[in-house]
């Protein structure tokens, strides 16, 4: 007896709704940090992390990262 | 962009374009806008200094990377990430948790701008970009 077709419907909105859960788990636990630029051009280019703008870059966004959790704590 | 913190925009108008990025973006943790010569506009919570030396760090840290200056960052990390663009003379900095959409946090951010510099536009001022 073939199933009844809001199943066959069901079942594939499930297997997409795996899938990308799936996707989300794996890119959470494989990104790594990144810097990326943007020109006006419409270049962009992705700083090197070890380089001097790399290291610049992050220390500049932890210490962002930083203002704002100070930010946040203080309006909650 | 010599008088671009006399110009219009002004600290009110600031603050709605961040109300209006804190509301549009439930992503976001805190957010900055600074004028063209990097003095702070409007940021979440109470220290606009910290916020201002640090956003100006960033952009220092972008143009370090090329001759050409960025008109948007992102950098990504483990504790968040942070998104600046430069739009109109003005910058925007924004601070949201892990794996907020970037294009629609960008789009949010430049529409902001784009509101905040409209009254400067309309008013023939000049949009240079300093930080």
């Amino acid at each position: 007896m073939p199933p009844k077709p809001h199943r066959v419907l069901l079942d594939r909105v499930s297997g997409y709704a795996d899938e990308a859960a799936a996707y989300m788990r794996r890119r959470k636990i494989a990104r790594r940090p990144f810097a990326r630029l943007y020109y006006a051009n419409g270049r962009a280019a992705e700083a090197d992390i070890d380089s001097d703008a790399g290291v610049a870059l992050f220390a500049a966004a932890d210490r962002l990262v930083l203002v704002a959790g100070n930010a946040r704590r203080r309006r909650t | 962009m010599a008088d671009a913190a006399t110009a219009t925009p002004t600290d009110g108008s600031a603050a709605a374009a961040l109300a209006f990025l804190t509301e549009m973006s439930p992503d976001l943790r805190g957010a900055a806008i600074l004028d063209g010569e990097g003095a702070v506009l409007a940021a979440s919570g109470e220290d606009a200094a910290a916020w201002g030396e640090a956003a100006r760090a960033l952009l220092a840290a972008a143009d370090l990377a090329d001759p050409e200056p960025a008109e948007q960052v992102h950098v990504g990390s483990e504790s968040g990430e942070v998104f600046a663009l430069r739009h109109e003379g003005l910058v925007a900095v924004a601070v949201t948790e892990r794996f907020a959409l970037a294009s629609l946090m960008l789009f949010d951010m430049r529409q902001a701008l784009r509101d905040l510099a409209q009254p400067r536009r309309e008013d023939g001022e000049e949009g240079g970009g300093g930080v």
